[in-house]
């Protein structure tokens, strides 16, 4: 006998509520080719923005002949640095809280350009082809200078600086924890692990170059600005602190924004020139980046070298970890830039693990590079990377096996809330919960048979396992939504978070339906509009953990606002009316109004609510990731051939969707252990991986096969919600977990552990040869 | 001034075009198909593929006048107007898609996979789109949505 319901009479929250399996509603626009992102709206009378850049890494510029261009047919106006300035524009220093310098940056160069592809002339003409044609026409004379891309490089006392100005190329350094209890567990351990790590420089790179569109608006006057943001109002305070406008001056609408991953957060350079320049010409101006401008001139991402060691006692327990961390963070980095590696790493380095003693020295260094930012985990990856690397060297050398090691290690439930050595409290988590379901989930047990597959064909396996933790929330632990009932029925809800593809649209509205128990085509979900409504935006895994609970606050309270003006139109009494289906009734009678005609009778046809959460810390997602690696022997390439990973993100709103970020995101984890690197010339300071034929992002080829669960038992108790944030985790795991399944595969094959240790991302085949082989 | 004369989803295009116009942009600008995206300078990253003659193409390579006397198929024409094509249906089915942008020149490299195709292996699911990058979704559920529209269209095994 059939027992379950048949989906036509399921109550609408559990077929379309939180939990449950449903189609994004976002999808059937972006499917048809009906998306809006920014370079689909096409304004009449649109100019086109093309930017000169800096062909040199470091050099002084001597000249700018702009005269040849100004003749160019289409041309309507050529912005210099020097115009920027005599235009009102102020150089943006660094603002850090803490005492750090870089050189003060004006969104055109002036003076000086200080890495290759900074941009420095900017031409607005009425076509595409046109501003590039009067750009390339646009004449500057350099004279070139010495250039400097790694941080061991530009500490050197003789290294060319990247701002004369200041003392040296030491942007900022911050020491964490008590470095005489760390010599003293280092003098007396039993084993001591040393490692050193690149995590090297990536870029973002989502599908969507960066693109922002500026026009004045006739109506109001005011400025009004199209991009492809992650954040719209920093890009509003940005825009007007550029232009000389007042935030309220500027409205900044986001449409569909291609991919984000932590580049998209801040206002580049170009986008606050494009949109100085509609405002001096009051006519509207486009900047679609192409490729090569994204590689060349966004924030890359990691870019970190790390000296790193653990002290153990003789039974395999962590007495100390001590690291010296040089990040790279380019020429004019953000705060963000210098935050990341100086103290949001920091937070996270000693993991799962109850760690007592750290030493760490963090040194954020100015390079002839592209700036740093935000990158999918930023600061997160790279500190997992570093102690998920220390566990499996421990591991070896101690000859414990790497998941025992971990077990003995893990904070344990009883010790939550636990303070980390940096001070983070973790509210909770089941640390040995997830690795023992993961051994499981992986097979880990069964390993020894299919290393012995991958022999017989000749086939070199390795396997790891990763248990690690992040932190989420950006500090930004307070949002904001608004309600809108309308007349016909729709239940609108604005946030100021960002949806950048993740879905989040579909999420909330799943949450809507939990409470307002309408069909889900009933709720419609607005971001991006500054006029609309401000705040943090979407960044840090923080979306739904602190604008879930807004949502669901307002929209309580809309029903609650909605009974009292049902209970008025109905001459009934609030207390007495049911609420069911969009649509209050009177009991036992067929009198009734729904939240349409509720919405009907107010003075325009709308009921408006607002609604505010604010969680009350950080979120700590965790998990554990199995992987398992072959080698080809004759030519070291690796292949990833098995990942399973149980993941803790708290409570889970769309199921479908936290699985896409997992996978997804350990694609991009895989890409970092795998493939991918941004490479600058030592010498010259050029940028010599500038497009997909040269920076290998992974396709279609790559590995698939996820095995992938939640454990949900584990809700997060700083918001109401329980969720933990699910953006970051995949990227952040896979990486060691790819990284160290390859040095563990080395080592079986006989490799010396130093060797194969030795061996740093992108684990390249030549590279993996090079350390089977000699050479 | 060069004159094109080609069918773009279906209807007829004539048009006086600058010889150097390419295909990608007499979409996206003269005809407003705003669904066929540029990803990349450097024909690598397949966002703009779409259907010449059923042949899936990278709009941003070939000049418009190369369309001359062909069918130009776009993500606005692969189904009818209001009507999803089984490979929009999968993979919305299958969570193929996070942030969309390279969701268009995806599915038209999987619409000239499967015309030719029609019940591709895994492999050759993975070689068609080996030449479209996404960066949201790791391919996981494209694939899977791939699969799921061949089954679709080609209906029950014999």
């Amino acid at each position: 006998m059939n027992t379950s319901s048949s989906p036509s009479t399921a109550p609408l929250a559990q077929r379309y509520g939180s939990g449950a399996v449903v189609r994004r509603i976002e999808d059937p626009a972006l499917l048809q080719g009906r998306g809006q992102f920014t370079d689909d709206v096409q304004p009449e009378g649109q100019c086109t923005v093309a930017f000169v850049r800096s062909l040199h890494a470091h050099a002084r510029i001597v000249a700018i002949d702009t005269a040849a261009a100004r003749a160019m047919p289409g041309v309507v106006g050529i912005w210099t640095g020097a115009d920027l300035l005599a235009g009102g524009v102020k150089p943006a220093p660094l603002q850090l809280p803490f005492p750090g310098s870089s050189p003060a940056r004006l969104p055109l160069a002036h003076g000086v350009a200080r890495f290759a592809g900074e941009p420095v002339v900017a031409v607005v003409a009425t076509s595409a082809e046109a501003a590039r044609a009067a750009a390339a026409a646009v004449s500057i004379e350099y004279e070139v200078l010495d250039a400097v891309v790694t941080p061991e490089a530009a500490l050197a006392a003789d290294a060319p600086r990247v701002d004369a100005a200041l003392a040296g190329n030491l942007c900022a350094e911050m020491r964490h924890g008590d470095a005489a209890k760390a010599a003293e567990a280092f003098a007396s351990a039993a084993h001591r692990v040393r490692l050193s790590l690149v995590n090297q420089r990536l870029a973002p790179a989502p599908m969507e170059p960066r693109a922002l569109l500026a026009w004045v608006d006739a109506a109001s006057g005011r400025l009004h600005v199209r991009a492809s943001s992650q954040m719209p109002t920093a890009m509003r305070e940005g825009v007007a602190g550029t232009v000389g406008l007042k935030p309220e001056q500027v409205r900044v609408v986001v449409g569909d924004v291609g991919g984000g991953f932590g580049m998209k957060t801040g206002p580049s350079a170009e986008d606050l020139v494009t949109a100085f320049t509609a405002w001096q010409l009051k006519r509207p101006v486009k900047w679609q980046a192409e490729r090569l401008e994204d590689f060349a001139a966004a924030t890359h991402g990691r870019d970190q070298h790390i000296e790193a060691e653990l002290a153990l006692d003789a039974s395999g327990r962590v007495l100390a970890l001590r690291a010296h961390t040089l990040a790279n963070v380019g020429a004019y980095p953000s705060s963000t830039a210098v935050l990341i590696p100086l103290l949001i790493g920091p937070w996270v380095i000693t993991s799962v693990y109850d760690i007592p003693v750290i030493d760490l020295h963090q040194q954020a260094v100015l390079t002839h590079c592209v700036p740093t930012g935000a990158y999918r985990g930023a600061g997160r990856p790279e500190s997992i990377y570093v102690i998920e690397r220390l566990m499996d060297a421990a591991a070896q050398q101690l000859g414990i096996d790497p998941a025992e090691l971990r077990r003995r290690n893990l904070v344990r439930p009883e010790q939550m809330p636990y303070t980390n050595a940096m001070g983070q409290v973790y509210d909770c988590g089941r640390f040995e919960q997830m690795l023992d379901q993961a051994l499981a989930l992986g097979d880990w047990a069964g390993f020894e048979a299919r290393a012995a597959d991958s022999q017989s064909r000749g086939r070199l396996r390795g396997r790891s396992v990763t248990t690690f933790l992040e932190w989420t929330g950006g500090l930004a632990l307070e949002e904001n939504a608004t309600v809108r009932l309308l007349a016909d029925g729709t239940i609108e809800i604005f946030t100021a978070t960002q949806a950048m593809g993740q879905g989040i649209a579909t999420s909330y509205a799943q949450l809507a339906v939990d409470i307002f128990d309408v069909p889900l085509e009933r709720i419609r979900i607005v971001q991006g509009d500054t006029d609309r409504g401000n705040g943090f935006g979407s960044a840090a895994s923080r979306s739904l953990f602190t604008g879930g609970p807004a949502v669901q606050v307002a929209s309580r309270k809309s029903i609650d606002e909605a009974r009292d003006k049902a209970a008025e139109a109905l001459e009934a009494s609030a207390a007495d009316l049911q609420y069911r289906g969009g649509r209050f009734v009177v009991p036992g009678t067929d009198l009734g109004i729904t939240l349409g005609e509720v919405a009907a009778r107010q003075p325009d046809g709308v009921l408006r609510v607002d609604g505010r959460a604010a969680a009350s810390g950080a979120s700590w997602p965790n998990g554990c990731h199995l992987c398992e690696v072959e080698i080809d022997p004759a030519t070291g390439a690796v292949e990833v051939v098995a990942y399973a990973s149980v993941n803790d993100i708290g409570r889970i709103v769309s199921p479908q969707i936290v699985r896409g970020q997992i996978e997804g995101g350990a694609v991009q984890g895989i890409g970092q252990a795998l493939c991918e690197q941004i490479v600058y010339d030592r010498d010259s300071g050029q940028l010599l991986t500038a497009s997909f034929m040269d920076y290998a992002m992974p396709r279609a080829d790559g590995f698939i096969g996820f095995k992938t669960a939640f454990d949900t038992s584990v809700p997060c108790t700083t918001n109401a919600l329980g969720a933990k944030g699910v953006g970051e985790v995949g990227t952040i795991g896979a990486t060691p977990a790819v990284a160290n399944a390859v040095v563990d595969a080395l080592v079986r094959a006989g490799v010396s552990a130093p060797r194969a240790q030795a061996v740093q991302m992108p684990m390249l085949a030549p590279r993996v040869w090079a350390a089977l082989h000699g050479g | 001034m060069a004159r094109l004369h080609c069918t773009v989803n279906g209807s007829p295009c004539d048009a006086d075009i600058e010889p150097r116009l390419l295909l990608v942009d007499l979409l996206r600008g003269r005809l407003g198909l705003t669904g066929t995206h540029v990803g990349c300078d450097t024909s690598q990253c397949g966002a703009c593929t779409v259907l010449l003659d059923g042949q899936a193409v990278r709009s941003c390579s070939l000049l418009a006048v190369q369309a001359e006397g062909r069918a130009v198929t776009t993500i606005e024409g692969l189904a009818p107007a209001g009507e999803l094509h089984p490979l929009q249906q999968a993979f919305m089915n299958c969570h193929g898609l996070q942030c969309g942008f390279c969701t268009p020149g995806m599915v038209m490299s999987a619409a000239a996979l499967l015309a030719e195709t029609p019940r591709p292996t895994r492999e050759q699911v993975v070689s068609a789109l080996e030449g479209n990058l996404c960066r949201c979704t790791g391919y996981v559920n494209i694939v899977q949505a791939v699969e799921e529209a061949a089954a679709t269209l080609a209906g029950p095994t014999a």
